[in-house]
């Protein structure tokens, strides 16, 4: 029997069995849907992390007090205290890091607003005028503080979307002053609301000029982040390595092993969360291929229960003519169609759940969640469907294919 | 002339020692192209089992089949799969039509089995229906027939491939006396046109069709006669 004759024969098979065939193939349907729908959301939520953290600029490099957090119980604040002004000065040095291009210090921490009667618990935010442009801050009223305002340690500050409601209950926060740690400073920006979806919530933040920040507010010697801008993406590594050897040399530390800083780039920190990501995924799909193994045994089940109801038709067969090979090929082959087919509907189920979960994210939670196809996971939905039917058939299979024609014919 | 089918000596037992039971013993008979014999017995007398053996559904214990002059031991399982298809049909009292599938669809089935090129399976089996007057049937599914037409579409299976034996193993055993009749017409019309017909039943009045009736009882041949007076196609009556 031809390969095409068989494969006639095995679908002849199935279709005279609809209902039952339908049912057999649900545990495989919601083992791949599982699978598609994991892998899709991975990919989706991968995309979108990976998008925030590159949105930031691929020339990007975080410098952080204290050592590099090897594990959970790793206290990473130590040396927090370790980033001073000097550093800032060594780093600037064209002889030091020549491909740096701007060194943005950083301050925050959590202080308390009052305006009025109005208080609200709010994230300070210190840094440079240059932070406007790395993450995209726009005020959609006022200004932004510029250089200059940073060198005269200026009072101007920029509030989030949340800080206006909570202080000013719809009146007009420009030129206002509002009360920090006993100090008056003026609200010269207000930014537009930018939702969860982002790195760092701005919607809570007061952002000032670092200098503001760090004597007037916090009153310390050190900053907790410099964020550094190599001049072009390909001199990002050797940058860091630069302000590595600069920081070492200007905390008087020979062992790297005893760093009180870590340098951390765009790339590292992508690399870093696109592992978790991964990881995760690969976990979630561990746990989906469960339904995948259940599914497989409840096709062998019903594979046996059927090759003990049409013993008659395996007897049959062979009196007219079939090879043990024809009938395991065909009972072989029903079963990878079965599983092959659950792939495909399960394929298609997952994807279409995944677009719609994809676009219930994007318009609930605001964030720009990107539908992912996930052509990786079709592909080992359909391999994985049909080597689960192949697994699971053969036994039922080979089982038809030796039954003697002459005790199948008489089998009532 | 080699005879089509030449049996020697040929016993069959089932089951262990001491619970087996001999089904046949020494059983010895000639079968040569053209005959249409009738084995008769009661149950147990082992027609069924003789049957089997003949038409390659089972093995022998002991003894020696000859097909076409060349010893059935010596063929492979693939060899035999073809002879099956291409050499008997096989007629059963239980018809054992697959459900949910068109009479025409049955009656191909043994062709896909087989290295008749597919473009020629829709005539040969439209054919072979029409020969046992069921053209008008072609597409119905065999819940939809009656016992007489069930068999008749398993004759036309039967004889789809032009096999040289026929062996039909109580073919009337399920059908009224009317069906029955028709169905026996089809046989002997089939003998008449050259096939060799091998028919297990304890009817004699279904055995008188037949041109040579062997008895069997107790796995023994008891008797094996030509018959002097074929009952009358037109007179068949249960």
């Amino acid at each position: 029997m031809t390969l095409k004759h068989t494969i006639e024969t095995a679908f002849a098979g199935l279709r005279t069995n609809r209902s039952r065939s339908a049912l057999t193939i649900l545990g495989i349907v919601i083992g791949i849907t599982a699978i598609i729908l994991v892998m899709s959301l991975g990919a989706g939520a991968q995309a979108l992390i990976l998008g925030q953290v590159q949105g930031l600029g691929t020339n990007t490099i975080a410098v952080i007090p204290g050592r590099e957090p090897s594990g959970p119980s790793d206290v990473a604040q130590v040396f927090s205290d370790s980033l001073k002004e000097k550093d800032i000065t060594a780093l600037k040095s064209k002889f030091n890091v020549p491909h740096l291009a701007s060194l943005m210090p950083i301050l925050f921490g959590a202080e308390t607003g009052v305006y009025g009667s109005n208080t609200y618990h709010l994230t300070i935010f210190g840094s440079s005028e240059l932070i406007a442009e790395m993450f995209d801050l726009h005020p959609t009223e006022g200004f932004f503080f510029d250089e200059n305002d940073v060198k005269a340690r200026a009072d101007s500050i920029v509030i989030g979307s949340k800080v206006r409601d909570q202080l000013f209950d719809g009146s007009e926060p420009l030129g206002e002053k509002v009360r920090i740690k006993d100090r008056n400073f003026r609200v010269v920006g207000v930014l537009p609301k930018t939702g969860g979806g982002s790195l760092f919530n701005f919607d809570e933040a007061v952002i000032m000029p670092y200098t503001t920040a760090r004597d007037y507010v916090f009153g310390i010697k050190y900053y907790h982040r410099f964020i550094i801008q190599a001049d072009s993406d390909k001199n990002v590594s050797s940058t860091a390595e630069d302000v590595r050897t600069t920081l070492r040399e200007s905390h008087g530390i020979d062992d790297p092993a005893k760093d009180d800083f870590f340098v951390s780039t765009q790339e590292d920190l992508a690399a870093r969360l696109g592992t978790i990501t991964t990881a995760l995924t690969w976990f979630l799909i561990a746990m989906a291929s469960i339904a995948l193994f259940v599914g497989g045994i409840g096709i062998m089940n019903i594979m046996l229960v059927s090759v003990t109801e049409r013993t008659r038709e395996i007897g049959l067969r062979k009196a007219l003519g079939a090879t043990e090979r024809d009938i395991l090929a065909q009972f072989l082959l029903e079963a990878v169609f079965l599983t092959a087919i659950g792939g495909l509907v399960g394929i298609i189920l997952g994807t279409l759940l995944s677009f719609i979960i994809s676009i219930a994210l994007s318009v609930g939670l605001g964030v720009n969640w990107q539908f992912v196809f996930p052509i990786s996971g079709a592909l080992l939905g359909l391999v994985v469907s049909t080597l689960v039917g192949l697994v699971f058939g053969g036994y039922p299979a080979r089982q038809a294919s030796r039954k003697s024609p002459i005790e199948a014919l008489r089998y009532e | 002339m080699n005879p089509l089918i030449r049996v020697e000596q040929v016993g069959k037992v089932f089951g262990e020692a001491p619970t087996q039971t001999v089904a046949l013993r020494d059983v010895s008979l000639h079968i040569s192209k053209g005959e249409f014999v009738a084995v008769m017995g009661p149950s147990g007398s082992g027609k069924s089992t003789l049957l089997h053996i003949l038409g390659f559904l089972d093995d022998l214990s002991s003894g020696t089949y000859h097909f076409e002059g060349r010893d059935v031991s010596t063929y492979t399982p693939e060899e035999i799969a073809r002879i099956r298809n291409e050499k008997l049909g096989f007629v059963f009292q239980a018809f054992n039509l697959l459900p949910r599938t068109s009479v025409l669809e049955n009656v191909i089935l043994p062709l896909r089995y087989s290295n008749v090129p597919e473009r020629e399976w829709r005539d040969r089996a439209t054919r072979a229906v029409q020969s046992v007057g069921l053209f008008h049937r072609l597409s119905a599914e065999p819940s939809t027939l009656s016992g007489g037409e069930k068999q008749r579409v398993a004759i036309a299976r039967a004889l789809v491939n032009n096999p040289s034996v026929i062996f039909a193993d109580e073919p009337t055993g399920n059908l009224d006396s009317k069906s029955g009749q028709v169905v026996m017409e089809i046989i002997r019309r089939l003998n008449d046109e050259g096939h060799t017909v091998v028919l297990i039943t304890h009817e004699t009045y279904t055995a008188e069709n037949a041109k040579r009736i062997i008895r069997l009882k107790d796995g023994v041949i008891e008797s094996d006669a030509l018959v002097t007076q074929r009952a009358a196609p037109e007179t068949y009556n249960k």
